[in-house]
């Protein structure tokens, strides 16, 4: 009887790479649960400045000349909001923004440095901080450097 | 005469070497992007989007609140401290009659550690902001200067 076994072919297909898939698989899926990407977020700074009533109610020090306040008051219904500053409103991003840049400008224009300009975003107890982040937005786009929020109207 | 013939060639299964290719991309892929062990504290929600910003590079002077509304006045603040996820209350009563602020504790603590520490607020949008107005009350009167407020990178704006 003819044996089988020495009939067959051999044949080199180079190096065995089962285990390197496998341990190559688990290191992906290893670092495509754990890992986390940071990418889709940013932060909006604040250097809360002195002032004597609100959010960064200290006390300023003797001798400091306070800066000139623009007050933005913000109202709110349940889908929209109202941010007043002085006579002009604006319940948008862009109008708002064009609205603070062109006080920046004017007050600019009769000497007041931007730095020395103080925006106070003072906010009913109940507007969403969702429409903060925008009117805080508008402030800096505006090109306003010294932004805070005061307490509770 | 015997002739040599070659050996026979056989097909040697599925052709793997494209697949390793990729699979070694996207693993040195995730290596690089991906941010393993590192943890801010930073917790799920839905948090505002805006269209400026900046990146924060250095986060070891940081400390991440998580603010969401609370029960009654007090808004839920939840932070990474001692390495520990935990909850800081605003106040909370104290055996005797005294009231405490675990928060503004905290807040002490690490403003005195570090003269560069920087608060970051990672806030619900949905958020009245008479839960945030006490944060950053109590933010003051630790006298930290620097609060960050983390913010989706989006096209659009509230409004």
């Amino acid at each position: 009887m003819k044996m089988n076994a020495s009939k067959k072919v051999h044949y080199d297909s180079g190096p065995n790479m089962t285990p390197l898939v496998d341990v190559v698989m688990v290191i992906l899926i290893f670092l495509m649960l754990a890992g986390s990407f940071g990418g889709a977020e940013h932060y909006m700074v604040s250097n809360i400045p002195f002032k004597e009533k609100g959010v960064g109610g200290q006390a300023a020090p003797k001798g400091m000349i306070p800066d000139e306040p623009l007050d933005i008051r913000v109202d709110s219904t349940a889908d929209r909001w109202v941010a007043q500053v002085g006579r002009l409103r604006a319940s948008d991003v862009p109008t708002l923004t064009s609205q603070l840049r062109k006080m920046r400008q004017d007050l600019n224009s009769t000497g007041k440095k931007t730095d020395n300009i103080q925006v106070v975003i003072s906010p009913g107890k109940n507007v969403k901080y969702d429409y903060l982040i925008g009117v805080y937005q508008a402030a800096l786009e505006a090109e306003f450097t010294k932004i805070s929020f005061a307490t509770a109207h | 005469m015997k002739r040599h013939s070659m050996p026979e060639m056989k097909e040697g299964g599925v052709n793997v070497t494209p697949l390793i290719d990729i699979v070694m991309c996207l693993i040195i892929f995730f290596m690089l992007v991906a941010k393993i062990g590192v943890s801010t504290g930073a917790e799920a929600m839905d948090i505002p989007e805006s269209i400026l910003g900046v990146k924060i590079e250095d986060m070891g002077n940081t400390l991440t609140l998580n603010v969401r509304p609370g029960g009654g006045d007090q808004p839920y603040i939840t932070a990474l401290v001692d390495g520990k996820q935990q909850e800081l209350k605003l106040w909370e009563p104290r055996p005797g009659g005294q009231i405490s602020s675990p928060f503004l504790e905290v807040l002490k603590r690490f403003r005195k550690q570090n003269k560069d520490f920087k608060v970051i607020i990672r806030g619900d949008k949905e958020m009245p902001y008479r839960y945030l107005e006490p944060v950053l009350l109590k933010c003051a009167e630790a006298n930290v200067k620097n609060v960050n407020f983390n913010t989706k990178i989006g096209s659009t704006t509230a409004g």
